[in-house]
């Protein structure tokens, strides 16, 4: 098991008298694209939390290709390769599209101030690739027309690919995914999960993706696990999950899963 | 082979050139005209690189003239007590101006370094109380200041040598317009909007939040502590007095008014608020009255300052 890209071992995170994760064991092999469902609340936002190092895990660990992430700062975590989107979007609104995504194209750019006050050579062509970069990953996420627009102008939907398109910035081995379908009508879900698709196959990413829709958990996922008050109450294929007297119970009711 | 890129730096030397001309013929100037105009250079320097803490990193600083008072007294210090063991009565002009440039290095070294004293401990704070933090760091460098003998107390320190005349402060506010346009126009520079815009987002990115507000504390603190060294050298006496809450205000006014992170529109204002209280004499005793009218109504009619481009700041869309 040691080729796992994200590792997750007995993962609690407490607040005060609330456990929001109750020993969580999860992973996500390199290539992988993962779901995590559950209802509100389930603690499928602290998850995230936990593995991008904004919130410490009370017990356990969490390793990244085998080496232990937990306690890093958060910039230090991004920069091993682990990038993510927002529930509620978290663009720099003040910054124009195309700065949206060069500000994450940091890596490689030399350090010194006497680079940036200079503009030595090495500083140019740092900096010509970084742009180069950003506008390549505008086009890959069709927003190459708004480049110059700032960020905050965009449509919403609009908005939810520009954070993608930041977090690609970060040459990520491990992409977390937020509710990224939340307030999307059914033409734009489809829209998304082919995006997904798209950028899961020509980036070679792991994915984990905390999602409502089931149409679009089920449609991309090959694996999906179910939390229920912080602890994990089922995982398998979509299809298992789905059959699940448990899941059914917990998560979905009565009734079967609809889009 | 000069580059595009090397434009900035090409402006900056052939600035640098100019004012030293226009410097070595300004006896011709009027005097008061020549006071004025160093008057608006140190408030150039200060507007501009306090703009690099407040405008383009939005971190609220209010203890500029904390940080100008100890470039004042440090560079003082140099020119008072190390001066006539280094010049031994020389009268040449190099040794005096080495001296100065000494004095003004050492006074952005010292600044700098109030700056990460301050920095480190207030990186967790935000908004109103990083202000209140930064406040009370200036209130306890006057205190301080008022209360040391040896660096005059309140009388503070008189009869320092005049050096500072149009070409080193006008020298100087180049250099400072200059270092914060190209920390701030490059990728890297990017992070400092983004620390503005989305602190948790720019971690997220990989922005280390903690050597991005660093690093433009450090900067801020370092050319207000030049400045400082500057008025020094041209009031030719200093107290602690003379940095007090109202100096602060008066630098964040200018940031304000020019339109946090526009560096031009800064010195525009910088210029204005040095230029427009010389006529306006009569009137002085209601200059922080004035301060305070001229923020209310920015805020209602301008808020992103009279020369700041509209940001469009629309709520943000939100569909469940």
């Amino acid at each position: 098991m040691s080729e796992q890209l994200l590792r997750l071992d007995r993962v609690t995170v407490r607040f005060g008298g609330l456990t929001a994760v109750n020993e969580l064991d999860l992973a996500v092999a390199p290539g992988e694209l993962v779901g995590i469902i559950g209802p509100n609340g389930a603690g499928k936002t602290t998850v995230f939390n936990v593995i991008t190092g904004v919130c410490r895990p009370g017990e356990g660990s969490v390793s990244l290709d085998g080496e232990g992430i937990s306690g890093m700062p958060v910039h230090e975590i991004a920069a091993r390769g682990v990038a993510r989107t927002f529930q509620n979007i978290r663009l720099f609104r003040g910054m124009t599209v195309f700065d949206n995504v060069r500000v994450a194209c940091h890596a490689g750019l030399p350090r010194g101030l006497h680079h940036s006050l200079l503009r030595t050579r090495a500083w140019a062509a740092a900096e010509e690739q970084a742009r180069l970069r950003a506008d390549s990953l505008l086009e890959v996420l069709g927003l190459a027309a708004r480049r110059a627009a700032p960020a905050a102008s965009l449509s919403y939907g609009e908005q939810r690919r520009l954070e993608i398109a930041r977090a690609l910035a970060l040459k990520p081995r491990l992409l977390l995914l937020d509710e990224p379908a939340a307030g999307m009508n059914p033409s734009e879900k489809a829209d998304l999960i082919g995006l997904i698709r798209r950028i899961h196959a020509e980036f070679g990413l792991g994915i984990l993706l905390v999602e409502h829709s089931m149409s679009v958990v089920m449609g991309l996922c090959t694996r999906i696990a179910v939390l229920d008050y912080g602890r994990k109450i089922a995982e398998g294929s979509p299809a298992q999950v789905r059959a699940d007297p448990a899941v059914i119970e917990a998560y979905l009711g009565e009734s079967a899963p609809h889009s | 082979m000069i580059g595009r890129r090397h434009l900035p730096t090409l402006f900056l030397v052939l600035s640098l050139v100019g004012i030293g001309v226009l410097s070595a013929n300004s006896g011709a100037l009027n005097p008061y005209f020549l006071d004025v105009a160093v008057g608006a250079g140190i408030n150039i320097i200060l507007a501009v690189s306090l703009n690099l803490v407040n405008g383009h990193t939005g971190q609220f600083s209010l203890g500029h003239a904390g940080f100008m008072a100890v470039g004042a007294y440090a560079g003082a210090a140099v020119t008072l007590f190390a001066g006539p063991a280094v010049l031994v009565g020389t009268e040449a002009a190099l040794p005096h101006a080495l001296l100065f440039l000494g004095a003004l290095t050492v006074a952005g070294l010292v600044a700098a370094f109030a700056g990460l004293a301050v920095g480190l401990p207030s990186l967790r704070l935000h908004g109103d109380y990083l202000a209140l933090v930064t406040l009370g760091f200036g209130e306890i460098i006057r205190v301080l200041l008022q209360n040391c003998e040896p660096l005059g107390g309140a009388l503070g320190l008189f009869g320092l040598p005049a050096y500072t005349t149009l070409g080193w402060t006008f020298g100087a506010a180049a250099i400072t317009i200059y270092t914060v346009h190209m920390l701030v126009n490059s990728t890297r520079g990017l992070g400092f909007h983004a620390v503005r815009d989305d602190e948790l987002a720019a971690r997220a990115s990989g922005l280390d939040l903690t050597r991005i507000k660093l690093s433009a504390f450090l900067v801020g603190a370092f050319f207000a502590g030049v400045a400082g060294a500057l008025f020094a050298h041209f009031k030719l006496s200093i107290d602690p007095k003379g940095f007090d809450f109202t100096r602060s205000v008066e630098i964040v006014v200018m940031v304000i008014l020019g339109g946090m992170g526009r560096t031009w529109g800064v010195v525009t204002a910088a210029v204005v608020l040095t230029v427009l209280p010389e006529y306006l004499r009569e009137f002085s005793d209601y200059r922080m009255v004035s301060y305070a009218l001229i923020l209310v109504l920015l805020m209602l009619l301008r808020p992103h300052g009279i020369f700041g481009e509209k940001r469009p700041t629309p709520p943000p869309p939100t569909r469940p």
